[in-house]
């Protein structure tokens, strides 16, 4: 189980550098709710590596300045995984 | 051809394509066609016609913003009801209901991340475009050897070469070299610095001012120069001559945006509220136009989000 998850965790890595690092470079500019990245972080949290970047791509390419925006959260899991505060995917279902 | 530079092509192509139009033009107007300057001013005008193609874009986004000043009411409500709430679960609430709100109205003003990310291949494909020029390549279209070969030869009053990074000029010692890429590089940390700060101090909302986000922004403003020293270690004065004039432009943009549209709520909104006051003041005009309705919308945004309590008529010493 444990090793299962670590592809996704080695992915949560990467979003949760590149949230600290170079989102905040240009402020809060998405026209959703959470954010692309908050929500590729979610999706590959929940639904693994394949189907979270899947997901996460294209949400990335629903966010345009056309696009209403609002809020858009991802599909939901049968169970979900518990996470660590920073967002590191437990080898624990949620309740 | 792998699959990445078959994607780059069609870039690369009307990048060439922008820059040799740029040359003949600088050369038919009298320019050394050898010359560095030519090219530098080929660069600026290839950053101007790019930019000013993703104007609309700009403009799109700040009339977006601009209609957003219509559910004010709505969002200052929100922010009312979650005031002083800094948890993570009464901010995830309140964004919510933000978003929902600015749905309804069916405006938005966050101009999403696309803007940003078509500059990312134009900018690669300028680097890659230089690289072979330097490398005395001939591109992919119009930048036929000929003229690869004048490029890489090319240098500005005769002892900068524009193929030079600020690391080959320490090795070989050449000071104009240095002393050109230090001078470039500063400028370029303070027009970003300048841009970041404005954005930042000036156009944007307390509540916006509350977020983590803010924070962070805070911090990296001063970690930003740092990365600007490293790149500008690494690329080609040409390249950075691109990226010089493209902070430029984006500075200018961004102080006309602050002073003529600012963000509603923000304290260049309220700083040109005051200018426009003074101006009609100077006119012999009344000071605020149309004063009542935004006392009358004032005081709706008054409305209480929590029910009273109901209170007993009776003094204290009567109650059971």
């Amino acid at each position: 189980m444990k090793l299962m998850l670590i592809p996704r965790n080695v992915c949560v890595a990467i979003l949760v550098a590149y949230r600290a690092v170079i989102s905040p470079l240009y402020g809060d500019v998405c026209r959703y709710y959470p954010s692309c990245s908050r929500y590729a972080m979610e999706a590959i949290q929940q639904h693994g590596v394949v189907r979270g970047i899947w997901f996460g791509t294209r949400r990335i390419l629903r966010c345009h300045p056309w696009a209403a925006g609002g809020v858009d959260d991802i599909p939901e899991p049968r169970r979900r995984f518990e996470t660590t505060r920073a967002g590191f995917v437990l080898a624990r279902k949620e309740q | 051809m792998d699959i990445f530079a078959l994607l780059m092509w069609p870039i690369k192509w009307v990048i060439e394509a922008i820059l040799v139009g740029f040359h003949f033009l600088i050369t038919s107007l009298g320019g050394d066609p050898g010359s560095g300057l030519t090219w530098v001013l080929s660069i600026v005008g290839l950053v101007l016609v790019i930019r000013s193609a993703m104007i609309p874009l700009t403009v799109r986004q700040i009339l977006s913003s601009r209609k957003s000043l219509e559910v004010q009411p709505e969002i200052q409500r929100i922010q009312k009801k979650y005031k002083g709430k800094k948890d993570q679960f009464s901010r995830e609430a309140m964004q919510r209901e933000t978003m929902e709100a600015y749905k309804k109205a069916g405006t938005n003003p966050f101009a999403s991340c696309l803007p940003l990310l078509v500059q990312m291949p134009i900018f690669l494909g300028l680097v890659q475009v230089l690289t072979d020029a330097n490398q005395q390549k001939p591109g992919v279209g119009l930048l036929t050897l000929e003229l690869a070969v004048k490029f890489s030869e090319s240098t500005l009053f005769g002892v900068v070469p524009l193929h030079e990074t600020m690391q080959g000029g320490f090795e070989i010692g050449s000071l104009p070299v240095i002393i050109t890429a230090i001078t470039m590089t500063l400028i370029m940390c303070a027009t970003q610095f300048y841009t970041q700060l404005q954005i930042m101090s000036k156009n944007q909302t307390p509540a916006m001012k509350e977020s983590p986000m803010y924070k962070q922004q805070r911090i990296l403003l001063y970690i930003i120069p740092v990365f600007l020293l490293v790149s500008a270690w690494l690329f080609p004065l040409g390249t950075m001559f691109y990226w010089l004039v493209s902070n430029v432009y984006t500075a200018v943009q961004q102080l006309i945006i602050i002073n003529n549209l600012p963000t509603p709520g923000s304290e260049a909104a309220l700083a040109r509220e005051a200018r426009m006051a003074r101006k009609r003041q100077r006119m012999g005009l009344p000071a605020v136009e149309g004063a009542d309705d935004e006392a009358a919308a004032q005081a709706e945004i008054e409305t209480k989000t929590q029910r009273q309590q109901p209170r007993s008529k009776k003094p204290k010493s009567e109650r059971e």
